[in-house]
């Protein structure tokens, strides 16, 4: 391959671009630096004048370091917030989600943080695995979790404000989620999962099942409280901003029980006491 | 004793904050001279960290310190970012903000590595004049950290001490002066570790880290994942004979033990600090 002056003696924009292409390269070190993205910009024949060799390695093992220490990174930050998913599939297999994930969703922010943002959605469309499903309901819940961690601090209601609430307000009052709750509706039950990480127990096989989760912070810890499909919906309807007269009507017709009323007063004092509401308004 | 040139406090001993030690150090208040926080763990959060160094922050010195703002990178500023980083050191009242002399990534990415830049006289113009912009933004001097590199560039003009010396000089910035990084790079690229210190201009200089590293054989890596070796300590009193006493930084990022091991480590630089004192009187 000819090369010019440009490629032998590249400016700093051309080695950032190359540098760059063969670090985030999924290959090896050496399909990196002959990758097509790496070749457009610098030839893989002018490593040795752009790198120069050490005492004691040669131009791609000094590059390699950086290649090697970018998917390491990755791997860190995503099993730092997917622990449970990481649980499920192992080691090998997670890397290699990760792997495959990066170059589809690179990180573009200055933190790391939010690199697995985009986890859910892509597993969602690896249909070519037979659990995508499942591993995309399990990705939900620890997004959630992560989303929770970080969100801002809110006051929490509390009963007797709750209370103090006059009679005639209540028709249309509306209460206020605390920023760090977040409500999610699975197929897949995932809580399972979650318990046999935690009890460092193998994790068992996925299972289809219709799965409401709250989760939410609690002295700036996060939590979760599973919930039936009715508790989930009234609570879905409260957190949209639903009159709280309303969201009760529609839940006493789901709700098929001769205990209809305590039972929903039950619900709410869990979700109080939880500390799941910020403020009511009237 | 000489100065940095901004008279910014020599702080004493310190070590970096670390979510590990959260629970430690608010129960235990322990006696140290300042804490460094990573500027990015607290930008967009609302969670226990801010809170944690908010408290932290009432009762000890903060500095701050940065990985994301690739000064050297060929793409645009992140503006955004950098305001993010001076609400951030209002809000703690950071004595100073300090990031690296290296870029992160390029068209719109980050590899989240502190990357090498070619030492020319081209990166060094283009550097110096994203640093004079960031200063404009932050309304302080930045203090910028040498980096560990595992590799060099051919086109490189300058050797990397020139081109840390020019960089602050020009851009009229701080310097963060790690004594490991010399250490590592020294080895990597094989040179004396002691041209390099000799060439600082002492008075940009306004802290000093300190960090264990990973001997490869062939190359050594800056993990940060144990006690500092002896060499270096070596190193650390020769620099405090060419710049004089600084806050002084422990940085201990993996394998990170107990708070009382990290806290003793870095109060083995006393002793160095107190010959210092000694041989200046």
């Amino acid at each position: 391959m000819p090369r010019d002056q440009d490629t032998v003696n590249p400016d700093v924009e051309r080695i950032q671009r190359w540098m760059q292409a063969v670090i985030v390269n999924p290959g090896d070190v050496e399909q990196a630096i002959r990758s097509p993205e790496a070749t457009s910009e610098i030839p893989a024949e002018s490593l040795g004048e752009v790198v120069t060799p050490s005492h004691s390695m040669t131009s791609a093992e000094r590059v390699d370091v950086y290649h090697g220490m970018y998917l390491l990174r990755m791997v860190e930050a995503l099993e730092y917030d997917y622990p449970t998913l990481k649980h499920y599939l192992g080691q090998e297999s997670f890397e290699e989600l990760v792997r495959e994930y990066v170059q589809v969703h690179p990180s573009r922010s200055y933190t790391l943080n939010r690199l697995g943002d985009h986890l859910p959605e892509y597993l969602e469309t690896r249909h070519d695995w037979a659990d995508s499903g499942f591993l995309a309901d399990l990705a939900r819940f620890e997004l959630a979790i992560t989303e929770v961690f970080d969100e801002a601090e809110s006051p929490v209601l509390t009963a007797e404000e709750l209370q103090s609430v006059p009679t005639e307000a209540w028709e249309s009052a509306r209460l206020k989620p605390i920023a760090a709750f977040r409500l999610l509706e699975l197929k897949h039950a995932v809580v399972p999962h979650l318990k046999a990480y935690h009890g460092d127990q193998p994790s068992p096989r996925p299972r289809r099942r219709n799965t409401w989760v709250a989760i939410y912070r609690r002295d700036f810890s996060p939590l979760y409280l599973e919930l039936t499909r009715a508790e989930h919906d009234l609570l879905r309807a409260l957190v949209e901003g639903t009159s709280l007269a309303e969201s009760l009507a529609a839940a006493a017709v789901k709700v098929r029980s001769s205990q209809r009323q305590e039972k929903i007063f039950r619900w709410f004092r869990t979700w109080v006491a939880e500390g799941l509401f910020s403020a009511v308004e009237t | 004793m000489k100065d940095n040139r901004w008279g910014l406090p020599d702080l004493g001993l310190g070590v970096g904050l670390r979510t590990t030690h959260f629970s430690h150090i608010l129960s235990n208040r322990p006696d140290i001279g300042f804490f460094e926080i990573l500027t990015e763990n607290y930008l967009d959060t609302g969670g226990r960290p801010l809170y944690v160094v908010d408290q932290v922050a009432e009762q000890y010195p903060i500095v701050m310190h940065g990985v994301s703002m690739s000064i050297g990178s060929t793409d645009p500023l992140d503006r955004e970012y950098i305001k993010k980083v001076k609400g951030l050191a209002e809000r703690t009242g950071a004595l100073w903000v300090s990031d690296h002399i290296c870029w992160t990534g390029v068209l719109g990415r980050n590899t989240h590595d502190l990357l090498p830049l070619p030492y020319t006289e081209q990166v060094l113009r283009h550097t110096v004049e994203r640093i004079r912009a960031v200063q404009d933004i932050l309304q302080r001097p930045l203090v910028l950290e040498n980096p560990s590199t595992y590799l060099e560039f051919g086109s490189s003009e300058m050797p990397e001490w020139e081109f840390v010396a020019r960089l602050a000089e020009d851009a009229d910035c701080g310097l963060l002066f790690d004594v490991n990084n010399v250490y590592v790079s020294a080895f990597n690229h094989g040179y004396d570790p002691r041209v390099y210190i000799d060439a600082i201009p002492a008075d940009r200089v306004c802290q000093y880290h300190l960090a264990g590293h990973t001997n490869k054989g062939t190359h050594i890596i800056d993990t940060h994942s144990d006690h500092v070796i002896d060499p270096v300590w070596e190193l650390f009193g020769h620099t405090l004979r060419h710049v004089g006493l600084r806050a002084t930084l422990l940085e201990w990022d993996a394998d990170i033990p107990p708070f009382e091991v990290v806290h003793a480590e870095v109060l083995k630089a006393a002793v160095w600090r107190n010959v210092e004192v000694a041989h200046a009187a």
